[in-house]
């Protein structure tokens, strides 16, 4: 249940925005408005803030290869979509919102494409590469596979991925255990022989 | 494991998210610069539409007032005429071109020249002017006037015709092709 209601509150944004120890709020409010007054070079600066952020939900979702193309569209639509961000300080959730459209709209037009299942990735569960241990998290829940992308392939620690995505630190927090709980029975089971 | 180390990387280092961090940081984002094509348009502030809407209100409110000023200066001789209501005078009325048919002329005749048929017109009936102190103005306007009536007509309809544009902008809507009957090229 507070597994359904975590997903609910990072899919539908239900959740109050907080943004705990962090010093880009004023920054991200500073740059929106000065792209909005006509600075366009000032997004450049949003994008090397948040292209981390974008790269992280898009890898949670689609194949590695089409990563990097999405991140620069979805920057390129978010400038040309900016004057709709109601508040500059929810730029963070909203471009988070956009990569998450963005990535399902990648699988409705791909449905033909024959996707790589668990038992073809899982070659060599000794010595496992880092694409083998992302196909695993791809398979959690999404709200574990996108927290636990943030924290391990982007670096990012609990609070700055709660600032960032715009939700409370408690739903990062048990996102972040309870989708490392899965990972590791996933691992453990394929490493069993 | 160490929650405070899943957590926010303090506390005592977990073997297990250390490895997977060194495993998976491989495929971390790379910076590339982005390429903003010079064909992108930034609209502007939001502000325009609650402007446009503010004007939109101010002017449908002038509009309002200039018709209500017009009305009452057009509607002075009906309340005139109520106040003098009378009954038609029989002799106005045009006696029919006399024909072969005597009794149907004859009908006709009697029934225009009757002026018994309404004796009396009831007064309940009759619309007045009951304020008798209303002054009712002159309702022929001079040329100057007209003239004057004339240009906040136009003036009106360009701001109306620039606020659906506005609004039009502001909603992303397609501009409408406001040149028309042009022969097409080729």
């Amino acid at each position: 249940m507070i597994e359904a209601e975590a997903t609910a509150e990072m899919l539908l944004m239900t959740g109050a925005f907080r943004s705990p120890q962090t010093i880009d709020e004023p920054i991200e409010q500073t740059l929106v408005r000065a792209v909005l007054d006509g600075e366009h070079d000032r997004f450049g600066r949003l994008y090397e803030m948040y292209a981390p952020l974008v790269h992280g939900v898009l890898l949670a979702r689609v194949p590695r290869d089409e990563v990097d193309d999405l991140v620069q569209d979805i920057f390129l639509h978010a400038l040309r979509k900016l004057h709709t961000l109601r508040s500059p300080t929810a730029f963070g959730p909203w471009i988070a919102m956009i990569a998450r459209n963005r990535a399902m709209d990648f699988h409705r037009a791909s449905r033909d494409t024959v996707e790589v299942d668990e038992h073809t990735a899982i070659a060599k569960p000794l010595n496992r590469t880092a694409k083998e241990v992302l196909d695993l998290i791809r398979q959690l829940p999404d709200a574990y596979r996108e927290t636990l992308v943030l924290r391990f392939v982007e670096g990012m620690t609990g609070p700055e991925i709660a600032s960032r995505v715009g939700l409370t630190p408690a739903s990062v927090r048990v996102n972040l255990h309870r989708g490392m709980k899965l990972l590791r029975a996933k691992i453990g089971a394929v490493a069993r022989p | 494991m160490n929650d405070n180390y899943l957590w926010d990387r303090t506390g005592k280092p977990d073997t297990e998210v250390q490895e997977l961090e060194e495993l998976l940081g491989t495929l971390r984002y790379q910076p590339r610069p982005l390429a903003i094509p010079a064909t992108i348009k930034v609209r502007p502030n939001r502000m325009v539409l609650p402007l446009a809407i503010a004007a939109a209100i101010a002017l449908t409110m002038l509009a309002a007032a200039l018709w209500i000023h017009f009305a009452k200066s057009q509607a002075g001789p009906a309340l005139q005429a109520n106040g003098q209501a009378q009954p038609i005078a029989p002799s106005k009325i045009e006696t029919p071109v006399p024909s072969r048919d005597n009794q149907t002329v004859g009908t006709v005749a009697k029934q225009a020249t009757n002026p018994t048929r309404h004796p009396k017109t009831n007064p309940v009936l009759i619309a007045t002017n009951k304020h008798s102190n209303v002054q009712i103005r002159q309702t022929a306007l001079t040329p100057q006037e007209l003239a004057e009536k004339e240009q906040v007509l136009v003036a009106l309809r360009l701001l109306s015709a620039k606020l659906n544009l506005v609004q039009r902008k502001s909603q992303g809507l397609p501009q409408v092709n406001t040149i028309r009957n042009q022969h097409k090229m080729g």
